[in-house]
């Protein structure tokens, strides 16, 4: 089941993969009614784009151009004939990410494949386009590519499958995570539940601070319905206790994020746990 | 085994030549304007000496080590050790372990390292090697950077009673009943008189000799063959005499029987004394042989038998350290690795069948079998179990050994554990390249242990379970596509599209999958076609790609050759994939 939650503008693991500066707001887990506006999508000539789609290479590559552009679901059938079809690299990342910018999940099945192409780059624009497609191909897809040879698919799908809400991956993730894979600690926080949450948060103090604190952003943000205030406050006073001035900024821009209308109790904790760490670092 | 047949018609001739008057074939030693006297004088002298043997010690080992040398019986028996610091490698003669060091030339007990005698023999001399009748011991002994011999005879109570300082460098001498042999010029072994000094034979020999030894009481010559003294030692220069060599056997790293005798070894072992053949020459129903047809070969860690008539390997035996010196006894091998352990292998089958340990590392060791006799091993397991276990160690420096020994494995065309064995190497992210390489070759031609590799194929590359090398794809499609395995079809083609496999096993599977495939695999084929058919960008995806066309066309009805024919109409497809699926259905062969 793909549940909604609070979502980061761009994964932070990737962000720690691209090696951003962590504590950038835009990068960090923001509540729900912060939602991104929706888009209108333009018609398509669908008898025009199909003779399109039968000439060059260059002529396809448009073809999908504007399928994509259009974010048209009617565009789906075309961009599908073309990824069952094959093609050459270029046509074949062009339908990729047409198929993201569609976002229709009836897509996920024939971009399954490519992520076991033997190009690099299409299997990660593949891993890339199943994010955005959803469904439970994509999950299916993206479960596999957690155990690929390429560590930037790795990485992806450990985000994927984050993002897709897939509860049934959180024991891949989790040893993904212990294999290295660090785009697997936001997704394990959007994730686990809160025993799982606890199991995650005692790797602390082994895997290094910017890489837990991208879960510990996805595990604070969530609703209390999911994680109780109560574990928040935990996570919180495990963070205390490391005491270091990562830690006072990161928790003095979480209580910054903080929803006004969320438990001042937790709030409190995170201000004195920043006020804390910060003071103790400055000793 | 070269055992040719003994001249004794020419010999005795020449021992009765001797006897009318031998004082005519005295004459100074190492003389280089000699002249062969077909074999009359070393004739005279093997009579002489025809009912002596030279008396065999109990067997010991030696060690060198960073103070000094430490020694044993090989019955386990009283240890010693010494300080005495060698300036080359020390050498066992019959009773006694003789040394340089310091100008000094000294022996020793072996049975207690007790000091027998020490004389002067000059700084900076170093000790190529020496023998021992249990009564004289003769050296040679050659300057620091070789040349200037000399070659000196003591008396067990340290007296010198002749001393030789010839031209040529002599190699490891022997003596025997007052008659010293000293081998030198790579052809000759001169027999001195420790007496006057004299030379009073000379065998002019047609293998190299650089060295004499006792082996089981008698004397030899050579290097890399041996000549045995004895009556027929008259016709060694017309290549009649009595010699016993190793069968040819091109094995890694070159392996020698004797390392040269005119070379001082250094004091610390090295890749030579790892590298070594070892066999103990026998005379069995009047022909010259091996102790129990076997002659072994070792390769640091690595010991290898093989049999004596057509050097076929019999057994190995891996060791826990690095051999550096060994010797073949009575029934077996004896080697000693650098910890001070001395192993006792069983010459028949390998077998471990005991040991002693000097109980401190070793820079150097030597071990003398003497009339030690190694006792039968234990089960030492199936050959194949035994190539295994040396095949699978994971030290670099094995394998070249390991290359050979896998395809002394691969001769087992009949035991599916072979395969299993082959298998684990291919699939194993630690086994070097080349070895890699020669189980996937081997693999490819097995023809059993089918259910060794269908259980290898379900296996796919898989980073989370630390599977982090794939199985031996093409080798197997290969193998199991000639055994007509159909159950390896599902697996096959759900390798084709895995990218962590080569193109080369995409390959392999692919074309497999032409003899194999049922439609059931139509869906990989397909999806593989799709992937590659425009993307293929090397000479393993365009025929995987092909065949996969073929099976499409083959199993997939219309809308199999549907997929083919736009394919080939499709100018996107790679040029090299449309040309060869152009005319692969009967629309596109009419068309």
């Amino acid at each position: 089941m793909i549940r909604r939650r609070y979502r980061p503008r761009l994964s932070l693991a990737l962000a720690v993969a691209s090696g951003l500066a962590l504590a950038t707001p835009a990068l960090l887990a923001k509540p729900k009614h912060e939602a991104q506006p929706k888009v209108e999508s333009t018609r398509l000539d669908i008898p025009a784009l199909k003779k399109q789609l039968a000439g060059s290479e260059q002529e396809v590559v448009a073809a999908l151009g504007t399928i994509g552009e259009s974010q048209n679901p009617e565009g789906w059938p075309l961009v599908n004939e073309v990824l069952v079809r094959g093609g050459t690299e270029a046509i074949v990342e062009e339908a990729l990410k047409a198929a993201g910018k569609l976002k229709s999940p009836a897509l996920s099945a024939s971009i399954a494949p490519y992520v076991q192409h033997r190009t690099p780059e299409i299997r990660r624009a593949a891993a890339r386009a199943l994010v955005k497609t959803k469904g439970p191909a994509a999950v299916a897809a993206l479960s596999k590519a957690l155990r690929s040879g390429d560590a930037s698919v790795r990485g992806t799908a450990a985000t994927g499958l984050g993002e897709l809400g897939a509860r049934e991956s959180i024991k891949d993730l989790f040893n993904a995570f212990d294999h290295g894979v660090g785009e697997a600690a936001a997704a394990i926080g959007q994730l686990c539940k809160p025993e799982e949450c606890e199991d995650f948060a005692q790797r602390t103090g082994r895997v290094t601070f910017d890489v837990m604190q991208t879960g510990f952003d996805q595990i604070l943000f969530r609703p209390a319905s999911e994680i109780s205030d109560d574990d928040k406050l935990k996570l919180v006073g495990r963070m205390r206790e490391l005491g270091t001035v990562e830690v006072g900024k990161y928790l003095a821009d979480v209580g910054e994020r903080w929803p006004k209308d969320w438990s001042k109790k937790v709030k409190q904790a995170i201000d004195s746990a920043a006020h804390a760490a910060a003071a103790g670092a400055k000793k | 085994m070269s055992t040719p047949t003994v001249r004794f018609a020419s010999a005795l001739a020449a021992v009765l030549a001797v006897g009318c008057g031998s004082a005519s074939l005295r004459g100074p030693a190492f003389k280089d304007d000699w002249q062969d006297d077909g074999g009359r004088g070393i004739a005279a002298v093997a009579a002489k000496l025809s009912g002596a043997h030279v008396a065999e010690s109990k067997g010991f080992v030696v060690g060198v080590t960073t103070s000094g040398l430490v020694g044993m019986g090989l019955d386990g028996s009283g240890r010693w050790t010494h300080p005495g610091l060698p300036d080359s490698r020390p050498s066992i003669a019959g009773g006694v372990v003789v040394y340089t060091a310091g100008g000094k030339l000294v022996a020793l007990d072996c049975a207690n390292g007790r000091e027998l005698w020490q004389v002067d023999v000059g700084n900076d001399k170093r000790l190529r090697g020496a023998g021992d009748d249990g009564s004289t011991t003769v050296a040679s002994i050659a300057g620091e950077s070789g040349g200037r011999t000399l070659v000196v005879a003591v008396s067990r109570n340290g007296s010198v009673i002749q001393r030789w300082k010839p031209d040529p460098d002599v190699g490891v001498p022997a003596v025997l009943g007052n008659i010293v042999f000293a081998p030198w010029d790579s052809q000759y072994v001169s027999a001195l008189d420790v007496g006057d000094g004299s030379e009073v034979g000379r065998v002019l020999a047609r293998n190299v000799v650089s060295r004499a030894v006792a082996i089981g009481g008698s004397l030899y010559f050579g290097e890399n063959a041996l000549v045995k003294f004895d009556a027929a030692i008259a016709s060694a220069s017309r290549g009649d005499a009595h010699v016993v060599k190793l069968p040819e056997r091109e094995l890694p790293g070159k392996p020698t029987w004797f390392p040269s005798g005119v070379q001082a070894l250094p004091v610390a072992a090295g890749a030579p004394d790892a590298i070594r053949f070892y066999a103990r020459p026998v005379e069995r129903d009047g022909k010259l042989g091996l102790d129990s047809q076997r002659f072994a070969a070792t390769y640091f860690r690595i010991v290898v038998g093989f049999n004596e008539s057509d050097a076929a390997l019999k057994w190995t035996r891996t060791l826990p350290a690095e051999v550096i010196a060994g010797d073949a006894a009575s029934g077996g091998f004896l080697f000693c690795d650098v910890t001070g352990a001395v192993w006792f292998t069983d010459a028949r089958a390998g077998g471990a069948s005991g040991k002693v340990s000097l109980g401190t590392p070793l820079k150097a060791c030597v071990v003398s079998a003497g009339s030690f006799s190694v006792p039968m091993g234990s089960d030492s397991g199936s050959l194949t179990a035994q190539l295994s276990e040396a095949i699978e160690l994971r030290e670099e420096q094995m394998a070249t050994i390991q290359r050979f020994l896998l395809r002394e494995l691969g001769t087992n065309e009949s035991d599916p554990s072979v395969t299993k064995t082959l298998l684990d190497l291919a699939s194993d992210a630690r086994t070097q390249p080349d070895v890699l390489a020669e189980a996937r070759t081997l693999l490819a031609g097995r023809r059993n242990g089918v259910e060794y590799m269908l259980g290898a194929l379900e296996r796919h590359y898989d980073f989370l379970s630390d599977v982090l090398r794939p199985p031996p794809v093409g080798p197997l499609a290969d193998a199991l596509a000639a055994i007509g395995e159909r159950r390896a079809a599902p697996l096959l083609a759900a390798h084709l599209n895995d990218p962590a496999d080569t193109p080369n096993d995409a390959r392999h599977a692919a074309h497999a999958l032409l003899k194999l495939a049922s439609p059931s695999e139509l869906g990989a084929v397909r999806t593989f076609f799709s992937l590659y058919h425009s993307t293929a960008d090397e000479e393993d995806l365009i025929a995987a790609a092909v065949d996969a066309a073929r099976i499409l066309v083959q199993l997939g009805g219309a809308e199999g050759a549907s997929v083919v024919e736009r394919a080939a109409r499709d100018p996107l497809t790679v040029p090299a994939v449309r040309e060869a699926i152009a005319s692969l259905t009967p629309n596109m062969k009419s068309g």
